[in-house]
């Protein structure tokens, strides 16, 4: 058997940021808008600073999108690396301002800013894969994660044919697998 | 014998039974297949431990407002449809900005990407699918149920200021930027970006006082032309109600360069909302 990498699929859409074609960031942020902001969200945990970071986010990867290599990596993988990085800036900031307000209290000990949770984004990251799977095999995903359904119940209750099951299941772990791998958060 | 059917891979990883007594020997001896079972293992344990994964949050339009702006690529429209939009999105107690008119008065022709941004606001595919998403996950995960990811107020929006050079300054035309001030309870900020090239020097960033003269400093701009002040409290906005962005020399002086780039001016409306 081969361990060939199976599409990531977005390739529409590195192509057109790649090109720098006037609609490419526009396309970019609707596909990666909420992946971007998912991780600052759950990062940072303040609404205000997770806009920050997207907007920091996208305007940089504008800006540098001459750097972005499509047959280095992923767009995704790429934004999400320049997320953590911004994210990591906002975490020092934080840290910095809370460290002014110890020493004024008059408090000694700071504490260290966390970098955000590999944990945090690989699953993140595994939501956003799960959301652009087509249909059908989103739900064949869903179920056979969370349901206590074998992939031969998944079949029957979907009526779906037993090996577009294992199929689905099989190309869906793969994908979801690649994703992980793309954004190099896995180990 | 081959190695093991990547379907009875996919179906072992999460947790079936799958495959003969051949394909269970097999798997024992062959490391690469036991490599790729825990590589899709992991996808399974990280999808499954700590509930159902929760859908992605969409971020507000004032970011797409941001982004656009700071990058150019789409004017940032301040008419009253999309002041309209902004309020419509805005969290519980922002009556402050809903129904209320742009902030400021918008004399420039319809920006060339207006088209683009109704078009992407016609399809928010992404927001689409996660909700999609989010319905099965809640609808199959039962009790676990979709986490709310955070439940910290948003800001207020109080205005979406242009920032446009100033005519004496030939040399900053073209440049553009805004500025997006947000209360919370206890503070206003104000996020600056600037479309404009690097220069020899830094973007410095002023408040400037109606007598012309006075300046308050708020910082420097980034590397990529953006930065996030606060304001700092009990300052005069009724007064100080001018935006200025700077290009300050490397020359260790701590006053104004009076190479103005852009500049703007706070909205009457959104200094009483403020």
């Amino acid at each position: 058997m081969s361990f060939l990498v199976e599409q990531v699929s977005d390739e529409d859409v590195s192509g057109a940021f790649s090109s720098g074609q006037p609609d490419a960031l526009t396309l970019v942020y609707e596909r990666f808008g909420p992946l971007v902001y998912s991780i600052a969200l759950r990062s940072l945990s303040a609404r205000s600073d997770a806009e920050d970071v997207t907007q920091q986010v996208f305007v940089s990867a504008w800006r540098s999108r001459g750097s972005f290599d499509r047959s280095r990596g992923t767009l995704g993988g790429w934004l999400v690396t320049i997320t953590r990085n911004k994210v990591a800036d906002a975490l020092r900031e934080r840290q910095k301002n809370s460290r002014v307000l110890l020493q004024v209290a008059g408090r000694a000990t700071v504490q260290t800013p966390e970098a955000p949770a590999d944990r945090v984004v690989d699953r993140i990251v595994l939501a956003d894969e799960l959301a652009q799977l087509p249909e059908a095999q989103r739900l064949v995903m869903v179920l056979a994660f969370y349901s206590d359904l074998t992939h031969e119940q998944i079949a029957q209750v979907l009526a779906l044919p037993l090996g577009t099951v294992k199929s689905h299941i099989r190309r869906g772990l793969r994908r979801m697998r690649s994703s992980l791998e793309a954004n190099g958060v896995a180990h | 014998m081959s190695h093991t059917d990547p379907e009875i891979l996919a179906l072992r990883a999460l947790g079936e039974t799958a495959g003969d007594p051949d394909d269970a020997g097999h798997l024992e001896s062959c490391p690469q297949c036991r490599a790729e079972l825990a590589r899709l293992a992991e996808v399974v344990q990280l999808a499954r431990n700590d509930g159902p994964l929760e859908a992605l949050a969409t971020p507000p339009p004032q970011v797409w407002d941001a982004i656009a702006a700071a990058t150019g690529i789409v004017l940032p429209s301040v008419n009253g449809n999309h002041a309209t939009a902004t309020a419509d999105h805005a969290t519980p107690g922002a009556d402050r900005t809903a129904g209320g008119p742009a902030p400021v008065p918008d004399s420039r022709p319809a920006a060339p990407g207006a088209g683009l941004r109704a078009w992407w606001k016609r399809r928010p595919l992404a927001a689409a699918l996660a909700g999609l998403a989010a319905g099965l996950i809640i609808g199959v995960g039962g009790a676990a149920g979709v986490a709310q990811l955070t439940q910290a107020p948003a800001p207020q929006l109080v205005a979406h200021i242009e920032l446009s050079p100033l005519p004496a300054f030939p040399q900053f035309q073209g440049t553009s930027g805004t500025a997006v001030m947000r209360a919370t309870a206890s503070q206003q900020v104000m996020a600056v970006t600037l479309n404009a090239p690097s220069r020899p020097g830094f973007y410095e960033v002023w408040l400037l006082a109606r007598n012309g003269v006075s300046m308050i400093s708020l910082g420097d701009l980034n590397a990529d032309h953006t930065g996030t002040f606060v304001i700092p409290p009990g300052t005069d906005l009724d007064n100080y109600s001018r935006i200025d962005v700077s290009l300050q020399p490397f020359n260790g002086s701590t006053v104004h360069s009076k190479a103005s780039v852009v500049r703007g001016s706070l909205p009457a409306v959104a200094l009483k909302q403020a």
